[in-house]
């Protein structure tokens, strides 16, 4: 019916142009003249036809916006064993400092039997839960493609000093005690016992500040 | 002919409106939020933000998604472990959806109700106020979402003992520009 009324006045073609256009373009006109100044209040509500953006549109893939319970569970186990060795870490520091404090009655004019015994039973208490300290940051998850910065460091380069020293000093410590008992001055290496207990227990507090004061 | 010559003109007048849609592209952003310890004062730092805004019919919808894992303090070992805390491995983003009226994108001063989807989390902060300044065809924006670690269920972390503070301010500044 159109058709056969287009046929007859050609004419009239214009005219439905112009209203097919008006009639598409209708929708856009009046959401213009809602938001132009003083033309009413602001269209809130979304139109239906509008699509909110995705994550597909920032050029987020299905697997980086989707994480998986196995990293999870290195993270979470990760964490744990560094807690557990920020405890232990702790605990270390009190047999640490009593085996420093009772290193008076084990060397010297005043040391006897008895110091020495018990200097060197809490070195070996020390010695022993620096050992177990250390194997949980030691045998904590690592997380692929970190970089360590800041102050863990320091206090991994700190380890390189108190590890060997903690290892050293107990063995340089069961040297001077062997010499002592059997009569003689501590000579030899095991002479160094108390220089690198000094310079340990030095390092193993550096290494606890460092990562409990911000630089 | 004449009156192909008229339509074709009132189709190029008419484009501009036709084009109601436009979008809104992130181009720089700065993440931050703050965490405070007696012992420290911390900020983790994200400029991996993506976003995109689309308007149409006088509303705007838009998104931004940062990898949780993006954000750095300086020390390794307290980013890894906020990934832990917050369940970075399981949930990788943070997504932040807003929705305004167009006429709003050129205030000095927007509110928006913010959903942010975090730790596993779905949180809505109702008329979050951001400062835009526009430069150019850019608008800067910046603002402070006030976060806490309890709204998204994120047990504080703590050091020898003392946990951080509830309050983990974000601090938002993005520049955007028109597509």
């Amino acid at each position: 019916m159109l058709r056969s009324a287009l046929r007859n006045r050609p004419s009239a073609i214009p005219g439905l142009v112009v209203a097919c256009l008006l009639v598409s373009l209708s929708p856009s006109l009046m959401a213009q003249a809602a938001n132009a100044p003083g033309g009413g209040q602001p269209v809130a509500a979304p139109p239906a036809n509008q699509a909110p953006p995705s994550l597909k549109d920032l050029g987020i893939s299905p697997d980086q916006s989707q994480g998986s319970a196995a990293d999870q569970s290195r993270l979470d186990r990760r964490s744990h064993m560094l807690k557990i060795h920020q405890r232990l870490g702790l605990i270390t520091l009190a047999p640490l400092i009593a085996t420093l404090v009772t290193s008076n009655s084990a060397a010297g004019r005043n040391s006897s039997t008895s110091g020495r015994e018990l200097h060197g039973a809490l070195g070996i208490t020390t010695a022993g839960l620096y050992l177990t300290t250390a194997y949980f940051a030691i045998r904590a998850p690592k997380i692929a493609g970190t970089k360590s910065r800041g102050p863990i460091v320091l206090h991994k380069a700190l380890a390189c000093i108190h590890g060997p020293g903690m290892v050293l000093t107990p063995i340089l410590g069961a040297m001077a005690y062997s010499q002592r008992n059997s009569g003689q001055k501590v000579h030899g290496i095991a002479s160094a016992h108390s220089a690198v207990a000094a310079v340990t227990g030095v390092a193993y507090g550096a290494a606890m500040l460092s990562v409990m004061i911000k630089f | 002919m004449n009156w192909k010559l008229r339509a074709a003109s009132l189709l190029l007048a008419l484009s501009p409106l036709a084009r109601a849609q436009s979008q809104w592209v992130l181009d720089q952003s700065t993440l931050s939020y703050h965490v405070s310890h007696p012992l420290h004062q911390s900020e983790g730092v994200s400029h991996a933000a993506r976003g995109k805004g689309v308007c149409q019919a006088g509303h705007c919808d838009f998104l931004v998604a940062a990898p949780v894992k993006s954000f750095e303090s300086g020390d390794s070992n307290r980013d890894l472990h906020m990934l832990q805390v917050t369940r970075g491995g399981q949930f990788p983003l943070v997504t932040v959806r807003f929705a305004l009226p167009e006429a709003e994108l050129a205030s000095a001063t927007i509110h928006c109700d913010l959903e942010i989807q975090f730790a596993g989390q779905t949180v809505q902060y109702k008329q979050v106020a951001f400062q835009r300044v526009a430069q150019g065809n850019q608008a800067r924006i910046s603002g402070i979402i006030p976060a806490t670690l309890s709204d998204f269920k994120i047990d504080p972390p703590s050091l020898l003992g003392v946990a951080v503070k509830n309050e983990m301010p974000v601090r938002v500044e993005m520049t955007w520009h028109p597509q």
